[in-house]
């Protein structure tokens, strides 16, 4: 299953549907679903946050994978970014030290089995998986 | 869908899905609260790392003024995510089990 989306926050209710839909069709286990879903919009909100040198859609793709799922969202028209490069977040710092900068991608790498990145023609494609056997 | 009210004994009951699309709502609505607040999520289904953030920063406003942010029955995957974020160390947490 594939869709664009508008680079805009609305769009996530529709990528949730999307999500629905998909877990539905595949008869996917659901407790794969809340990681699926915060994996997809830190992802998704990261590229509509800070590529915004690009107006195109950007797209999601879902496939069943052994079990589990597979999840790519491309985005096009855009400079490098790897997420998978990330610098490790200090968490145990004190209250008013922590501000929530990088929590997204903090979580996404935590929590996905995998993740992967690539990058051509200016064009960046960042693929999880999640309970993939 | 995201709903944010007040319940019963001034405990804010918060229902659904808190996402980025959602934070700047969840916050407008915290940033009224004066002082210390109980934050009922029995019924949020999902959080993203905007919600945290909505959390993280009426927390700290809070704090400042002597008060803070406690939540309660918390479900066990937004209690995976609070410890992985390193909530658990900063907020008040009972989750749905205690």
């Amino acid at each position: 299953m594939e869709k664009k989306f508008k680079r805009s926050l609305e769009e996530i209710r529709n990528i949730v549907s999307m999500t629905t839909d998909f877990f539905a069709q595949e008869s996917l286990d659901n407790a794969l679903r809340n990681t699926v879903d915060l994996a997809t919009e830190e992802l998704f909100v990261n590229m509509v946050t800070y590529n915004t040198e690009t107006e195109a859609d950007i797209l999601i793709e879902m496939q069943r994978a052994n079990g589990g799922i597979e999840v790519s969202l491309t985005d096009y028209g855009v400079d490098r970014f790897d997420p998978t490069n990330v610098t490790t977040l200090d968490t145990e710092v004190p209250l008013n030290e922590r501000n929530p900068g990088g929590l997204g991608l903090y979580l996404v790498l935590k929590m996905v089995d995998s993740i992967h990145y690539e990058y051509h023609d200016r064009t960046s494609k960042i693929t999880f998986r999640q309970g993939v056997a | 869908m995201f709903e944010i009210d007040f319940g019963e004994d001034g405990v804010i009951v918060v229902v659904g899905r808190l996402d980025a699309a959602e934070a700047d709502r969840a916050q407008a609505f915290l940033d009224e609260v004066p002082g210390a607040c109980v934050l009922d999520m029995q019924k949020l289904e999902y959080i993203s790392s905007a919600g945290l953030g909505v959390l993280l920063k009426t927390h700290k406003r809070l704090t400042a003024v002597g008060s803070g942010l406690k939540m309660i029955k918390v479900s066990s995957h937004i209690n995976d995510i609070f410890k992985y974020s390193g909530f658990d160390r900063l907020f008040e947490i009972e989750t749905a089990d205690d």
